[in-house]
């Protein structure tokens, strides 16, 4: 298959989810539980339908095993008025909020009250109320996540630029490999620093797309001491390292051999900074340093549809633009030869 | 004449006298790596007093030690220069001028570690390291400038056969050496903000393997650089 190949059927994919990014909604969830100038308490939602049934809504707090319902107005369609009359004795004082709906099915918020003077007693009197049954009527929708939201249409966005940028500099390594065990210079250095300079293209694109996401989710557009963005970052100036490296050397059978060792240190360093060290170190990335991955539970069918055809689909086009430049390269050279 | 098919533990022993023989004939090398060791130590103690926080005390040796490996590794060599290196292809093995290298520079970071050390303790103060802490950082910094200098020992070479000097290993060496940077600054902060020696080992055995895993791979990458 050609570049033209890669590319047609990468952009057909990525078509799709685009189409998919932009357009499928945000499943229900509740965002906060805030007392508004009234002194009342508000339930902020995100998505929710309460007003196209409120008779049907059941809201309760407590912990999963020991509820009670509470007394509530909705407002609108996001948006609810709770008259919480808490107890005197309650089993514990961080309570977390359940809203039943037959549209959004269960939504529940950990932790949204904290109850002051409640005497605490290991008995409790209130009837348990099983509400975890409740499934959604909603149509094809992304899962709500909290601090997440709507960015979670950046996960097609953000994490396929790192599989690009690895499965590029993969081929990059085995060239580089390649390139050693030959003897002459053949095609092998050719392709390692095209590779390369795609996925330093797609090493960047991650980088940006991260520290968007981070500025909406974790406040900053840049967080320091997590493993996940410095090794980023290095992965990014090693390669464009490589790149100077190259630049620096005008005999090509030397430039080709030193800048394929220094290619193999460098992969092999992506490999820890990427793979290993996070592991060992507190990140605030999913499925790092004890937080819970996307595809352990929060990675449901409705990302899966989308994100999978994007991985392919960035893959793709990554292997369409390297195969393109490498096409040019030979091109040039064929013009170069012709020209006297 | 072609290179000597066997590895010889000898001409490694040979090649680490003659490149330190080579430094002290030129004289004004390894005094001036003592004098900018030394230098930017004093510099680092005017610009955080004699009272310096545990954090800053931490982060400015491990930066001085850094930057003391890069003074010490990326400088030219007497025996990098294109005909020294023509002849010794003839007559040593790149294998065992490459562990020559290593040894070499491992010995010059063991004395220039211990120097950044004394240095600090005697400016900075030595009240962060209280209890037995002192060997512990100690240790720590003996590791890491051997990590490092297996490190930059490749990179150097790399730069010395491209034909370019210091800048050109800082922009390779600089990123490469993040991660031996991020575990040292974390055993010493470690250390610092009052964890015994014993509960952050890990961090030490860490840069241990990191000295070794890189060692190792120098070895067996080098011999393909020197191939003509």
């Amino acid at each position: 298959m050609n570049h033209r190949g890669f590319t047609a059927v990468g952009v057909a994919l990525l078509l799709y989810v685009f189409a998919m990014v932009a357009w499928v909604p945000l499943g229900p969830g509740l965002v906060e539980v805030m007392a508004d100038e009234q002194g009342q308490t508000q339930v902020i939602a995100h998505g929710t339908h309460f007003a196209s049934s409120p008779d049907q809504l059941r809201i309760f707090a407590g912990t999963q095993d020991r509820l009670f319902p509470l007394a509530f107005e909705v407002v609108n369609d996001h948006r609810l008025l709770l008259r919480p009359e808490w107890p005197d004795t309650l089993h514990k004082r961080s309570l977390d909020l359940y809203v039943q709906s037959p549209i959004d099915g269960t939504l529940s918020l950990g932790n949204a009250f904290f109850v002051e003077n409640a005497v605490l007693v290991p008995a409790h009197r209130y009837a348990s109320v099983d509400v975890l049954d409740g499934s959604n009527q909603l149509g094809f929708h992304f899962p709500f996540q909290p601090q997440i939201f709507e960015t979670i249409r950046n996960l097609m966005l953000h994490v396929p630029m790192w599989f690009t940028m690895f499965f590029l500099m993969g081929i990059s390594f085995a060239q580089s490999i390649r390139h050693l065990g030959a003897k002459t210079l053949g095609l092998a250095d050719e392709r390692a620093v095209t590779s390369a300079q795609t996925g330093l293209f797609f090493g960047i694109i991650g980088l940006v797309t991260g520290s968007l996401w981070a500025r909406f989710t974790w406040g900053d557009w840049w967080v320091a001491s997590d493993p996940q963005l410095n090794g980023a970052l290095v992965t990014v100036l090693v390669y464009a390292g490589y790149l100077v490296l190259r630049a620096a050397v005008d005999d090509p059978v030397l430039r080709a051999r030193i800048s394929a060792v220094f290619n193999l240190f460098a992969f092999v360093l992506l490999i820890i900074l990427l793979m290993i060290f996070p592991r060992f170190n507190e990140s605030l990335h999913p499925g790092k340093g004890g937080n819970p991955g996307f595809n352990t539970y929060d990675l449901d069918s409705s990302l899966r549809a989308v994100f999978y055809p994007a991985v392919i689909g960035w893959i793709l086009l990554g292997m369409g633009m390297y195969r393109l430049r490498l096409r040019m390269e030979s091109l040039s050279r064929r013009i170069n030869r012709l020209e006297p | 004449m072609a290179a000597p098919r066997a590895f010889s533990m000898q001409r490694v022993a040979f090649l680490v006298q003659h490149t330190l023989r080579v430094e002290f004939r030129q004289g004004h090398a390894l005094i001036g790596l003592l004098l900018f060791a030394l230098s930017s130590v004093y510099a680092a103690f005017q610009s955080v007093g004699d009272d310096a926080g545990a954090e800053s005390w931490n982060a400015l040796i491990w930066i001085v030690l850094i930057f003391t490996a890069f003074n010490a590794m990326a400088r030219p060599h007497p025996d990098d220069r294109p005909e020294n290196r023509q002849y010794l292809t003839h007559v040593v093995r790149p294998l065992e001028w490459m562990l020559a290298r290593t040894i070499y520079h491992w010995a010059l970071m063991t004395v220039l570690a211990a120097l950044v050390f004394a240095a600090f303790s005697l400016f900075l103060g030595t009240d962060h390291l209280v209890g037995g802490r002192g060997w512990w950082l100690f240790a720590g910094l003996e590791l890491a400038g051997w990590a490092l200098a297996s490190c930059l020992t490749l990179l150097a070479a790399i730069a010395a056969l491209a034909g370019a000097g210091f800048g050109l290993t800082a922009v390779m060496g600089l990123p490469l050496i993040v991660p031996i940077v991020l575990v040292a600054t974390r055993f010493g902060n470690d250390l610092l903000s009052g964890l015994s020696g014993e509960e952050t080992v890990e961090n030490l055995l860490f840069l241990g393997a990191l000295a070794g895993g890189i060692t190792a791979f120098g070895l067996v990458l080098f011999p393909y650089l020197w191939r003509d």
